[in-house]
């Protein structure tokens, strides 16, 4: 898939985890079944809880880098950059997936 | 995102938590109720015990906590008892908790353990499972829980989770009926079944105030014999007598009680919803039925937890307390006084830093110390031990045939009382 239908798309959380912020910090807990991994817990620093915000099953991955890059005054080729590299490690530990149509 | 191994993880989070005093750490006691009856509990009551059921926390009731708790910050959460399993409901409740993000570890003896509950737990995985084996013979085990049957419940219940790959460990408490098989538990646990173990033999009298469980408590001398046996024990004790001995090292709150993480980032809740320090702390509690945990534990709980010394005890400036059992909390239950010295746990820290070679600096009028009445017979324990480990004195072994446990077996051998499974 080429980087422009990337940025086209838009991602969903997976259902069974649930994000936790305390003291600062935003951890993602992967509570049941199959998601994610389950011995494991994930942390997103400030950018990327940012970004895991914006996921919502409609917003295309354009507009999230859109919005980092006014919002942490970067480039859009940083940005798109960061983007693209948290959505690849967060589809790959299960943890988003590729909206259907429906979920738009 | 980068990765990090959970200790790292841990560690940073702690550092952060402690930094504002999260209540990131809960203990929450289910039910006091349990199938087995062993001698050394602290807090069991009989499963027919239908006052202490109906006492308990609802469901609904431990949503509204669960619920508070994360909001406050909990992050860590474990569910304790009695015997967890012996709620008809706690599944629900351990799912409950499961979905609002907390990471959970179950404490169970594992004898009411089904298929489908570990299945449960294979959807809903829990973040570790302790199960506590009271010996490696059903003789031993059995003396000492009481109920014929349960060795094989909870042989079984141990295969029940290990065959789903469940994050499982052993311990066990040491006492006069079990200590004889402490390492063949340890082998069991370590080699066949490729499981963490550990034990302690620090124990408590009954939080009802009966002294009942001392009668199996091990003596100073067996229990440091004990640490003895294992050189990675004696080289853990060491390494911890070095990170946690020494005096207070906060001068501000010096003249504080209570010197651990209770009311700072843990806090426990009894089967009734009143908050504690710890689970053996009850002179201060803050009822959850009447209030909110954000009040408990900003104003009730840090109060208790700021609680002024009232004497001048020779604990007070001691620097072997990493060696030792006492706090607040045992000294209530064991002397009536949060402050006053617990002889049993004082004689075995300082049986055990004799034993290990390490200075006790004096520390005011104690009897065990140089000068004090009962140095000498510390001094000559210490090489008494010393000289029977040197002399072969090790971990003893026996060997055990196959333990075979069917379903047939399972089920004729139920406990009457477990009508809950």
């Amino acid at each position: 898939m080429s980087e422009m239908d990337v940025l086209s798309s838009c991602f969903v959380k997976a259902e069974e985890l649930v994000t936790r912020h305390i003291a600062g910090e935003t951890l993602i807990v992967p509570v049941k079944g199959q998601v994610g991994d389950l011995d494991s817990i994930y942390t997103l620093n400030e950018v990327g809880t940012r970004i895991w915000q914006l996921i919502d099953g409609d917003t295309p991955l354009s507009n999230i880098v859109n919005a980092i890059q006014s919002e942490y005054e970067v480039t859009e080729q940083e940005a798109t950059r960061d983007v693209l590299e948290l959505f690849d490690t967060l589809q790959s530990a299960g943890l988003i997936r590729r909206a259907t149509k429906s979920e738009g | 995102m980068e990765t990090v191994n959970y200790g790292e993880f841990s560690r940073e989070m702690h550092r952060l938590l402690m930094r504002d005093r999260y209540p990131s750490n809960g203990t929450i006691e289910v039910t006091r109720r349990c199938p087995l009856t062993c001698a050394h509990c602290y807090n069991n009551l009989p499963m027919s015990d239908s006052a202490a059921r109906r006492s308990e926390l609802t469901f609904e009731e431990h949503c509204r906590i669960l619920d508070e708790i994360t909001e406050a910050g909990c992050l860590w959460l474990l569910f304790t008892g009695g015997e967890i399993f012996a709620r008809k409901d706690f599944l629900d409740i351990y799912t409950y908790a499961k979905s609002k993000g907390l990471l959970i570890t179950l404490f169970t003896n594992g004898t009411l353990m089904t298929p489908e509950i570990a299945d449960h737990l294979v959807e809903w995985r829990p973040f570790a499972i302790e199960i506590t084996l009271y010996g490696r013979t059903r003789e031993t085990y059995e003396r000492l829980t009481g109920i014929p049957g349960s060795f094989d419940r909870c042989i079984r219940g141990i295969e029940l989770l290990l065959e789903r790959k469940l994050p499982l460990s052993l311990k066990t408490v040491a006492v006069t009926i079990n200590r004889h098989e402490i390492w063949d538990m340890k082998r069991y646990a370590e080699e066949e079944l490729g499981v963490g173990f550990k034990f302690d033999a620090l124990m408590s009298p009954r939080i009802d105030c009966s002294q009942s469980p001392l009668a199996v408590r091990l003596t100073p001398q067996e229990s440091v014999e004990l640490d003895l046996q294992d050189p990675v024990r004696v080289s853990e004790w060491k390494k911890f007598a070095e990170k946690f001995g020494g005096p207070v090292n906060t001068p501000e709150h010096s003249d504080e009680i209570y010197h651990c993480g209770g009311g700072l980032n843990s806090f426990a809740i009894d089967p009734q919803g009143r908050m504690s320090i710890c689970v053996l702390s009850h002179f201060d509690t803050y009822d959850l039925r009447q209030g909110s945990f954000s009040e408990g534990w900003n104003n009730f709980l840090n109060k208790a937890r700021r609680k002024k010394m009232t004497m001048m005890t020779k604990c007070v400036k001691c620097e072997i307390k990493a060696m030792c059992g006492m706090c607040p909390a045992n000294g209530e239950l064991e002397s009536g006084h949060a402050e006053k010295p617990v002889d049993y746990l004082c004689q075995v820290a300082h049986l055990r830093a004799q034993s290990f070679g390490l200075a006790v600096p004096p520390h005011g009028d104690c009897e065990y110390c140089e000068g004090g009445q009962r140095y000498d017979h510390i001094v000559e324990l210490a090489d008494s031990l010393r000289k029977h480990i040197e002399g072969g004195a090790s971990k003893t072994f026996s060997r055990y045939l196959p333990i075979v446990s069917t379903e047939k077996k399972l089920t004729q051998s139920s406990c009457s009382s477990c009508s809950c499974h």
